[in-house]
């Protein structure tokens, strides 16, 4: 293509550096933040005045913050269950399921110490919490076992049977907590019991204890995929599943592995947002909000290109984002869902920028003939 | 019992549309998974003209226009840019939950017009599916559209050989289909079930998916297991009318999404595809460069 006396081509990139993957995330939030502004200015708001507000509440406010935090964490989490799978080469879009189901694994453990028929119990936190979250986490690998084991053995769409789980676990709730379920509240609203509040979870500088567990797990899955064998095993299997087959790598652990993880990672997102965050501590009647918003850690975890560090900060800001935008919508009288919105448009901002990971384009003057 | 099979065949319509969508670009090597997302459009977009309008017509016109165009922009990322079909789709999909669940808030809530005539409580759309079938059917086989369709799903360095402007084809294939899911959205939400909530469709979009794979890309079969899901999906609704008391009401939604991988299941099976995988475009999913 000619401009001027210059002209513009598309070359292929054989390798993106760090720091270009980086600079095309950024530039690729930085759009999706534009394209939302018309949002703003289709219900009569300056989009600056609306930003700021969001920043403000979501980062300096003294009930902001914390609540940014709680998003920031599940966004991580949801984001660790999102890359493992990734990693492989295979599609985890069973965070929703998968954290559903953690939530009935840790409230399971909790009902089996006497936690719905007596609330005033003094249960021994350090026996229960630790027994919560390992339930959390089995019921959510039990979920992610499904895909991973279906994959491995009979090479069954992993996309398609995460999704058809999402809709399983999301009624499997829907019948512990609703209807007279075994789960249900005192209240009669449809929703869970509530946890005495000897098992609250402990907090650390005002937030719940789970922003280590986030945070060590990032570094942890970073380590293992730059560092340890099975981390290499699995992006071998994801650059190509026959080279890997030929490395002598199971075609059928792989899949079943990271699966398993993705799930277990995602079970303790369902731990964190049901037990943990101050104020909940049990089943929400909105819970299918929250399968909603797990679909922000495969956003996070693509423009994070995958890496488990880079989607620390990502997640903090996803997590700042949606809980201002919530808060904006009311303040600023927005229609509902603007977090929603921003979603759907940072996720097909990012399609759309994946191919400057392939391409680049070039300026070149052209020379005048002489 | 009657009321029940009219409703199952209703529920099959959508079924039936938005997986014979589907199948017409899967045939031609374009796989979408995020057939969820353009019919949430068409559903959305469909069910806000109309009850602002109130006129049906062109709410369908609407809800065919944006899924074609969704589907345009699904073209230009995967055709134009040749990215990574499934993460395009992904992104197609999330697009429509977020942005639908947005614009369509403000109308949660019944649409509130007089219901579309029907023939004993079954939909006219469901003989508009029907003959969607018996079209895509000619189409594929009798007419050399068809031909072209299916060799640039099957091979299109060789199509383009052969004197077939691949992409063109393709683009063709990809906006019938956006147009087909959008429809099925529509006959979803002013039709079927004329209530707009957020993220009503709720897996519809993925149980189509899977029963393209389950058709084997063939029509006919197609129109036959869609009709399954219909029946197995408002069984889910109303388990009383087979086995009265048996189980939670909760515990029978889950049931078609369990039958759902319980068939891909088989239909994976080595037993299954030594058999009948042939049927599969050979380049469904691969972006094609010009050499």
């Amino acid at each position: 293509m000619k401009l001027g006396s210059y002209e513009v081509k598309l070359e292929k990139k054989l390798k993106v550096t760090g720091w270009e993957a980086a600079a095309i995330s950024i530039l690729a939030i930085l759009i999706a933040l534009v394209l939302v502004s018309f949002i703003f200015l289709q219900a009569k708001v300056n989009p600056l005045i609306g930003y700021k507000e969001i920043f403000s509440f979501a980062f300096t406010n003294k009930f902001g913050l914390p609540l940014t935090i709680n998003r920031s964490i599940f966004i991580l989490l949801c984001t660790c269950a999102f890359i493992v799978p990734m990693k492989a080469g295979l599609w985890n879009i069973g965070m929703a399921g998968q954290l559903y189901a953690g939530a009935l694994g840790a409230f399971a453990v909790a009902f089996a110490f006497g936690a719905k028929e007596s609330p005033n119990s003094t249960l021994s936190p350090g026996i229960v919490i630790p027994l919560m979250m390992v339930g959390a986490m089995l019921g959510g690998a039990l979920i992610g076992a499904i895909p991973g084991f279906l994959k491995g053995s009979f090479n069954t769409n992993e996309i398609v049977v995460t999704m058809m789980l999402n809709s399983i676990t999301f009624w499997l709730v829907a019948y512990m907590i609703k209807d007279g379920g075994p789960f249900m509240g005192g209240g009669g609203e449809g929703e869970g019991y509530k946890l005495p509040e000897s098992i609250f979870a402990p907090q650390i500088f005002g937030g719940p204890f789970t922003v280590l567990i986030a945070l060590g797990l990032a570094a942890f899955l970073y380590f293992i995929f730059t560092r340890f064998k099975i981390g290499y095993q699995i992006k071998t299997f994801g650059l190509s599943p026959t080279a890997a087959r030929y490395a002598g790598i199971s075609s059928f652990k792989i899949p079943l592995l990271v699966f398993i993880i993705g799930g277990l990672i995602a079970g303790l997102a369902g731990y964190h947002n049901f037990a943990a965050v101050p104020g909940v501590y049990k089943i929400t009647q909105n819970y299918g909000n929250y399968g909603d918003l797990s679909f922000y850690g495969i956003i996070c975890g693509l423009i994070s290109q995958q890496n488990p560090l880079a989607a620390i900060p990502i997640a903090l800001l996803f997590g700042g984002l949606t809980n201002g935008g919530r808060y904006v919508q009311g303040k600023l009288k927005l229609g509902f869902g603007i977090d929603y919105a921003l979603l759907g448009v940072l996720m097909i901002t990012l399609v759309f920028f994946q191919f400057f990971y392939r391409y680049k384009i070039v300026w070149k003057k052209i020379d005048k003939e002489v | 019992m009657w009321d029940f099979i009219a409703r199952s065949l209703n529920a099959s319509t959508i079924f039936t549309i938005a997986a014979l969508g589907e199948l017409i670009e899967q045939r031609a090597g374009i796989l979408n998974v995020g057939i969820e997302g353009v019919m949430l459009f068409g559903a959305t977009l469909g069910f806000i003209v109309a009850k602002t309008t109130g006129s049906y017509l062109l709410g369908f016109l609407a809800a065919i226009t944006i899924g074609g165009l969704i589907a345009l922009l699904y073209g230009f990322f995967t055709i134009t840019l040749g990215g990574n079909q499934v993460v395009n789709g992904m992104g197609i999909w999330i697009l429509g939950f977020g942005l639908t669940a947005y614009v369509g808030y403000p109308y949660t809530g019944p649409l509130g017009m007089d219901r579309i005539t029907d023939f004993f409580g079954l939909s006219p759309f469901f003989f508009v599916g029907v003959a969607l079938i018996i079209v895509t059917w000619w189409v594929f086989s009798k007419t050399s559209l068809g031909l072209k369709m299916r060799s640039v799903g099957e091979n299109p360095s060789v199509a383009e050989v052969s004197g077939i402007n691949v992409n063109r084809t393709r683009y063709l294939s990809v906006i019938t289909s956006g147009m087909l899911m959008g429809l099925a959205g529509a006959i979803y939400s002013l039709n079927y079930n004329p209530v707009w909530s957020i993220n009503f469709l709720m897996g519809w979009g993925f149980l189509a998916l899977a029963l393209v794979f389950f058709s084997m890309w063939n029509s006919f079969i197609l129109l036959g297991g869609s009709i399954l899901f219909g029946t197995l999906w408002q069984l889910s609704l109303n388990p009383e009318l087979v086995l009265p008391g048996v189980l939670s009401r909760y515990i029978w939604r889950t049931v078609p999404f369990a039958m759902t991988i319980i068939v891909l299941v088989l239909m994976s099976t080595k037993w299954f595809s030594s058999r009948w995988g042939a049927a599969k475009p050979e380049a469904l999913g691969l972006p094609y460069e010009k050499e």
